[in-house]
């Protein structure tokens, strides 16, 4: 049972209340808007739509098979095996979240026809997806490899159980539920990705909502769309829960397990050293081969321009990051607090803001901001804080969950309120998580596009938007410096998590 | 290592109001720059960086600043409907005649009568009424690779349905509102049942899969990938004044073939419905499609002006042609119908 709050109780309910309504709100609207207004085409998905649900499927199944075996491998290998440069590979593995994956692909798409090449269709789609969108269950997991259940693999090593059937009998069921939570992250970014998918002339939701809404006036169209884009994401969250709630394991470890388990020698070090290497290479490699045809494209932007638009990038990331993991963090102690299945599900839907393609977003918030008056800054944070909550949540969910309720009940009667647990023992376990979150939210707005480019106030690009205005323009080479400039703040926010992955050894 | 786990959240903290205070007084300045009744607001659908540097040479001439707002076309369109009379905007620029149109007949232009802009812009390139009148304009000829299709071939974007294009034809998809505007052309022109037999054809020669931009699809005409291929005149005048060797001797491969008579669209502003300033906009208008600036608009993008040919050496180099004769309004207003006959013709 869980324990009762001296406090608030309401107070509790309150917040849910209002975080999960300023997440649903612009969705509502738009359903509002497209379902009340007239109809120009007829109901029904069409063979457009079908085609493009059956895309969007296509691409969440590749890139969630891939990423998950991708992620999970190199987790484990930097988490719990010692071979020649595995912290700095493991460092690298942040290295392709930096990079856009509009910009992989338009820039590998130019590359490409320079050279007789051509770059399109589903399996690029699938490779330059999983590139980029990989690194979640790469975080999720080799955080909870780290963490949970050491003392269980040391002992079965003891008891003379190879790493490989270790990791498939131990530590995978116990990492399990973070991976799915990875998984299913990775996943939503796919079903919202929108400028790489159209660019290698791949259907999918995302591009068939805009172009229903806007190209061809037919909001309930579009609304349709949308839903069967929430379901799809609906499922992969539910998956994700059941996959938690079947593997329920408490780590009553505690502390964290200093050093390695296994050693790795020879050409199993040379393997593990090659498969961490290959994500972080290809993600660099690929602007790189492409900035050899010319350095001149950097040379587009003055420099103040540049420092401008940088500026804006950094202070947006910087608020909405503030402000998103605080309200991850308030929705993650309320669901835990308080038993009320209201309450989870309010928080439950908080988080589907990510399931909704940032331009329909954009949209929603572009139809409630008009009237409302709101500053357009304020917009943008909504805009950002409703995308990316999901982001902190999942893996704060997660965390939290491997904590055994016995230890806020034994607080409790110890005399702590819920205030002192959260901040004695709740928020030391969660500073991984929390800061992995916010990492992963900083780094998702500095690249984040649809939302910036539809709210923002006049004269207020950000580098994502300039990126966008010259790729657009099929001017791949001017789009070079604002870019690198995107890679480089996604670096530093990288290098910034380093102390807390390093902590562990 | 030396860096403290517990030094992070008070870092963080530091940043953080450092970037809001950053933030604010950037907001706050933006904000009231905003405020002064005599700025002129324009949202535009353009986004070539050398446009600023006309806004910037208009406000030198008239001390009117100019502040933008560059985005999408359809989500400009979708602000502004939103925005009501709240709208700050009191220009609207826009890439297309589909686009406009879309705009005018979601009353988001103020007509206004202007008989310099009516002197400067040839009567099919801009509303009867005055509601918007196009800035530039931009051809979308036959391009050909010499050693693969015969460039006497093709006299109309009808020959582009010849069986001895089997194969060898590639452009854009659906989705490229260019495409679906020289479409509408062919259907104002000659028709719906001629444009379906049009379309048939042209998909009976597709070389799959169809392109999603038109640079690397001019890359490819060059390299001899494909014998023909429709896009803009700008893009392959970008490509021959590219830095890289590589990329110009590719262009230069591409030979422009003026189909009888060509396709031509424009990009057009308007006033606003709502503008605060609607004379500073209306100035602004007439600066931009004034014969002088009006080249530097268009030459700086390797458009064509309103008028003529222009003095941009390159597009000289491509030679004259014969525009259309079909207005952007009849373009615009064709556009779903058009669209329609794509999809039915299983062009995707």
């Amino acid at each position: 049972m869980q324990p009762e709050l001296s406090v608030g109780r309401s107070g509790l309910l309150l917040v849910v209340l209002i975080a999960s309504g300023l997440a649903l709100l612009p969705l509502l609207i738009l359903l509002k808007d497209a379902l009340v207004g007239g109809s120009a085409g007829g109901l029904g998905l069409g063979a457009d739509g079908a085609r493009q649900v059956q895309g969007t499927l296509l691409l969440v199944g590749g890139e969630g098979v891939l990423g998950a075996v991708v992620g999970t491998a190199i987790g484990w290998l930097t988490a719990v095996c010692r071979f020649p440069g595995r912290r700095w590979l493991r460092i690298a593995q942040l290295v392709p979240m930096a990079f856009p994956a509009y910009l992989l692909a338009a820039s590998l798409i130019d590359w490409g026809s320079h050279r007789g090449l051509r770059i399109h269709g589903l399996g690029w789609a699938i490779a330059l997806l999983t590139l980029a969108n990989y690194s979640y269950v790469f975080l999720l997991s080799t955080e909870s490899f780290s963490v949970s259940g050491r003392r269980l693999l040391e002992a079965s090593r003891s008891l003379g159980v190879g790493p490989w059937r270790s990791f498939f009998r131990v530590a995978l069921p116990i990492a399990l539920p973070s991976i799915g939570a990875g998984i299913a992250l990775s996943a939503m970014e796919v079903v919202n990705e929108l400028g790489a998918v159209r660019l290698l002339g791949v259907p999918s939701l995302s591009a068939g909502i805009l172009d229903r809404w806007q190209g061809d006036g037919d909001p309930q169209g579009a609304a349709l769309l949308s839903l069967v884009a929430l379901a799809i994401v609906a499922v992969l969250i539910t998956a994700e829960r059941l996959l938690r709630l079947r593997s329920r394991r408490w780590n009553l470890d505690g502390g964290r397990g200093g050093g390695h388990v296994w050693t790795l020698h020879g050409w199993r070090a040379a393997a593990a050293q090659l498969l961490c290497s290959l994500p972080p290479l290809g993600a660099v490699a690929i602007p790189t081969l492409w900035m050899q045809q010319g350095w001149q494209g950097l040379q587009a932007e003055p420099l103040s321009e540049l420092l401008q638009l940088a500026g804006r990038s950094l202070g947006l990331a910087l608020l909405a990051t503030a402000v998103t993991c605080l309200g991850a963090l308030l929705l993650a102690i309320c669901r835990r607090w308080s038993p009320q299945p209201l309450v989870q599900q309010l928080s439950f839907l908080a988080g589907l803001g990510y399931a909704i393609p940032g331009s329909v977003l954009a949209l929603g918030l572009i139809v409630l901001g008009g009237p409302l008056g709101l500053s357009p800054v304020l917009l943008l944070l909504w805009g950002y804080g409703d995308r990316f909550i999901a982001v902190s949540k999942q893996g704060l969910d997660a965390a939290l969950e491997r904590i055994p309720p016995s230890i806020d009940e034994t607080a409790t009667s110890l005399g702590c309120d819920w205030l002192a647990v959260l901040r004695r023992i709740h928020l030391p376990l969660l500073r991984g998580p929390l800061l992995v979150g916010a990492l992963l939210v900083f780094v998702d707005v500095v690249k984040e596009l649809p939302i910036t480019l539809a709210l923002r106030p006049f004269d207020f690009d950000t580098l994502a938007v300039r990126v966008f205005q010259y790729a657009s323009d099929e001017r791949v080479g001017s789009a070079m410096g604002p870019a690198l400039l995107i890679m480089l703040f996604g670096l530093m926010a990288a290098f910034a998590l380093i102390p807390s992955l390093d902590q562990r050894d | 290592m030396p860096f403290k786990l517990t030094a992070i959240p008070t870092t963080a903290l530091a940043t953080t109001a450092l970037a809001a205070t950053t933030l604010a007084s950037a907001i706050g300045v933006a904000g009231m720059a905003q405020n002064r009744p005599q700025d002129v607001n324009v949202y535009s659908g353009r986004h070539y960086n050398t446009d600023k540097q006309l806004y910037a040479e208009f406000t030198r001439r008239t001390g009117i600043k100019v502040n933008l707002l560059e985005g999408k076309d359809d989500e400009l369109i979708q602000r502004l409907k939103s925005e009501g009379s709240k709208s700050k905007a009191d220009l609207l620029v826009l890439v297309d005649a589909a686009r406009i149109i879309r705009a005018q007949e979601a009353d988001l232009f103020r007509p206004i009568r202007s008989a310099e802009l009516n002197k400067d812009v040839p009567s099919n390139l801009r509303d009867p009424q005055g509601a918007w009148y196009a800035l530039t304009r931009r051809a979308r000829p036959v391009m050909v690779n010499p050693a693969i299709v015969r460039p006497g071939l093709i006299r109309t974007y009808a020959d582009l349905g010849r069986p001895e294009l089997k194969g060898k034809l590639c452009l854009r998809n659906r989705a490229s509102v260019y495409n679906q505007s020289l479409t509408a052309d062919e259907l104002v022109r000659r028709g719906k049942p001629a444009t379906q037999q049009w379309l048939r054809g042209l998909t009976a020669n597709f070389k799959q899969p169809l392109f999603t931009s038109d640079t690397p699809m001019l890359r490819a005409v060059g390299q001899g990938q494909c014998g023909a291929a429709v896009a803009n005149q700008y893009y392959l005048a970008r490509m021959l004044q590219d830095k890289n060797g590589a990329e110009r001797s590719t262009a230069a491969k591409v030979k422009v073939v003026w189909p009888n008579p060509t396709h031509v669209n424009i990009s057009a502003g308007g006033v606003t419905r709502h503008a605060r300033n609607p004379e500073g906009a209306q100035r602004l208008l007439e600066f931009l499609v004034s014969p002088s600036s009006g080249e530097g608009y268009a030459a700086a993008n390797n458009e064509y002006p309103l008028k003529g040919w222009g003095n941009n050496p390159i597009l000289k180099g491509f030679g004259s042609f014969r525009p259309s004769p079909v207005s952007m309004e009849q373009l615009g207003r064709r556009n779903r119908e058009a669209v329609q006959l794509m999809t039915q013709a299983g062009w995707d």
